[in-house]
């Protein structure tokens, strides 16, 4: 019966991740890497799976260190734990997938300055046990790789026309010869495709009766 | 004061430790990368040459140039990297690279600065393509583009003189020995280009170089004070044109022995005896 | 000079960095509400900035290359950045209490501001020299310092606009920040480095 219970309060971990305390949609947290690198697909996917490495990580040591780390050195120590799981993922991309590292460039070392990440050490592995945190952190990660899938998705459709480009399975959603809405590839359409998707989460959050 | 140590102590253990790791993980990805990075840049250089199997760099000049190798280990040919010269609105950067009989295989500009639509001409296949499979004399037959004359001037003189740099340095080029006594006496005007081009008047007495005068030339000031005295000196001194251009200007230095072996051919070929005009 | 001249206009117009390059979102958003906030975060963001170009530049040249350590860079940078705002903190605080009033609350706030750290990144990465670096980090502060201003002049008077109720709060800010992004694209082009 205890573990039935857990399993719930795990499940519910991830699950608030993705939907009632979506970092992008519902904290409005890590816009920069979110605006930054959604003009394609891939890179948009790519920058959710290196932030949810990173931030599963994270939230894993630093929940285990917890005891450890005084309270007045906590925010050097976390930053160092982050900064560390950083630069590791940013050697692995160099060495394993170079297109990506290229693509993704500085936001890569910039993940360290995420503020989902930083915050979730603040509000939450820093108090709460090593389970709990990497459900935590599972569930935040996913809820950021989804929103950025969300908005790549949005913008690489409207803006290029294509469907995960530069991938073996790019597709040409409307056909070769459709005039796509550069502007959405732009940065300036970065802002205000963000921004509409925040409204339409706001009405379709408010009709479901979340909050 | 336990507690400052406690606090000072914890920082210090988080960060050695972190060092260890990613001293771990860059060792063992370092190779990697370095192994991706030589591949990348093996299949760029399989655009010029197909045959390549192993390269080696060799610097000259302040610049850096690989020498092309095939299976068996002969020289194909040398590509040069990041190579500079100043076209008209700025520094171009640029490769290039030449086989191992000194022709032209290609070029690529990295960067430059020159004005879209006109002098950009120069990143254009059509211009590119009219250098391809020139060997060093026939470099100068290409034809600048009117309406961009000074860049397109420019990359000519500059991959003539870094195709010669490159001949001399890694393809044992031999160039023809010309023999000074055999010309009349007289002065001679010779043109060549060094950074930009120039011309020389040369006068020959008694089957001896005794003057050299540079009479057109816009080269950087502080690179012909560097290369003009010098080779002059040098080429009278010795009386051969197998000088060494080491001067701190090679550009320079190489266009104004250009020139005078311009000068002396000319003589030679009309049978001397004639002499130029002084446009004074 | 030439160059520093481009730098500085490169990086508060062509490329500026909150409306071209999205670095420091976070604050751009949070604290461009009202006018008094936004120059309060902007002198503080130039001092910093400016501060910490100089520092990682140093950190970075005179110590990791020459020990091959340049696989530390990020932890190191954000140590130093997170360092010099703790001194910057306490300095201020010592000697000029008034000043710290005005910016000592966004000091902390400079931390997770991913402009610092990316000015920092991008100074290394584009192989300035020092004077260069130093003038790229002030280009960089005054551009995102501008960016803020303009945001928050733009949205003081968007208090009293009738916003849709779906829209409102960050949403339509995100659409502001995207038309003055696209005014900002007539930059695109004009000068590169």
């Amino acid at each position: 019966m205890k573990t039935m219970s857990n399993m719930n309060i795990y499940l519910q971990d991830i699950s608030r991740g993705i939907v009632r305390d979506n970092p992008t949609f519902r904290l409005v947290l890590g816009m920069c890497p979110t605006l930054a690198v959604t003009v394609y697909l891939i890179n948009g996917l790519g920058m959710g799976l290196s932030t949810a490495v990173v931030l599963i990580c994270s939230n894993v040591v630093i929940s285990a260190l917890r005891r450890y780390i005084p309270d007045q050195v906590r925010i050097p120590c976390y930053i160092v734990i982050i900064a560390t799981f950083v630069t590791v993922v940013e050697m692995l991309l160099k060495a394993f997938q170079p297109k990506l590292y290229a693509a993704l460039g500085v936001f890569i070392p910039l993940i360290v300055v995420n503020c989902i990440i930083l915050g979730r050490a603040e509000a939450f592995a820093g108090k709460k046990p090593v389970l709990r945190s990497l459900f935590d952190g599972i569930g935040i990660g996913l809820g950021f790789t989804v929103s950025l899938f969300i908005l790549s998705a949005l913008r690489e459709v409207i803006g290029s026309g294509t469907f995960l480009a530069d991938t073996a399975y790019a597709v040409h959603v409307f056909g070769e010869s459709f005039e796509p809405m550069a502007v959405f590839s732009q940065p300036a359409g970065a802002f205000i495709a963000l921004g509409l998707l925040l409204g339409l989460t706001n009405v379709i959050f408010k009709k479901l009766k979340i909050d | 004061m336990r507690n400052i140590l406690r606090l000072t102590l914890t920082l210090a253990a988080v960060s050695i430790f972190s060092a260890v790791i990613l001293a771990v993980v860059n060792s063992w990805t370092e190779p990697i990368i370095a192994e991706r990075q030589l591949q990348d840049y093996l299949e760029s250089v399989r655009l010029y040459f197909p045959d390549v199997a192993d390269f080696e760099e060799k610097e000259l000049e302040g610049n850096l140039f690989d020498l092309v190798y095939d299976d068996s280990g002969n020289l194909i040919g040398v590509i040069g990297k990041n190579l500079e010269y100043s076209g008209y609105g700025g520094p171009v950067v640029y490769t290039l690279a030449v086989d191992q009989s000194a022709a032209i295989v290609g070029y690529n500009i990295v960067s430059h600065s020159e004005t879209p639509g006109l002098g950009d001409i120069i990143t254009k296949p059509e211009f590119h393509d009219r250098f391809v499979g020139k060997t060093l004399e026939e470099l100068d037959t290409v034809d600048t583009v009117s309406g961009a004359t000074v860049s397109t001037s420019a990359i000519i003189g500059a991959i003539r003189g870094m195709t010669e740099a490159i001949a001399k340095a890694f393809l044992d080029y031999e160039e023809e020995v010309i023999d000074i006594t055999q010309v009349p006496d007289g002065t001679y005007r010779g043109e060549g280009t060094g950074l930009k081009p120039m011309a020389v008047e040369v006068t020959v007495e008694a089957g001896r170089i005794v003057k050299i005068e540079v009479v057109e030339q816009d080269e950087t000031p502080t690179y012909f004070v560097l290369s003009y005295p010098l080779i002059a000196d040098r080429i009278i001194e010795t009386q051969s044109l197998d000088v060494d251009t080491a001067t701190g200007a090679t550009f320079s230095a190489t266009g104004i022995v250009n020139c005078v072996k311009d000068a002396l051919t000319k003589a030679l070929e009309q049978g001397g005896g004639e002499e130029s005009e002084d446009d004074e | 000079m030439e160059k520093l001249i481009s730098i500085i206009f490169i990086y508060i117009f062509v490329e500026n960095f909150v409306l071209q390059r999205f670095f420091g979102i976070c604050p751009f958003l949070g604290v461009s509400r009202k006018m008094e906030t936004a120059v309060g975060m902007s002198m503080a963001v130039v001092f910093v900035m400016t501060l910490a170009t100089l520092v990682t530049w140093l950190a970075y040249t005179y110590v990791l290359v020459p020990l091959g350590l340049i696989y530390l860079q990020i932890v190191t940078f954000i140590l130093v950045i997170a360092g010099l705002v703790q001194l910057v903190e306490t300095v201020l605080r010592k000697i000029s209490p008034t000043l710290y009033q005005g910016l000592g609350i966004f000091l902390p706030l400079i931390t997770t501001n991913c402009a610092v750290l990316a000015v920092a990144l991008l100074a290394v990465q584009n192989e300035f020299t020092l004077v260069e670096a130093v003038v790229f980090g002030i280009a960089a502060a005054l551009g995102f310092s501008m960016a803020l201003i303009i945001m928050a002049g733009i949205r003081e008077r968007l208090e009293l606009a009738k916003v849709p109720k779906a829209l409102q709060g960050t949403a339509i800010t995100l659409i502001t920040a995207g038309i003055l992004s696209l005014a900002f694209m007539g930059f695109k082009g004009m000068l590169t480095l």
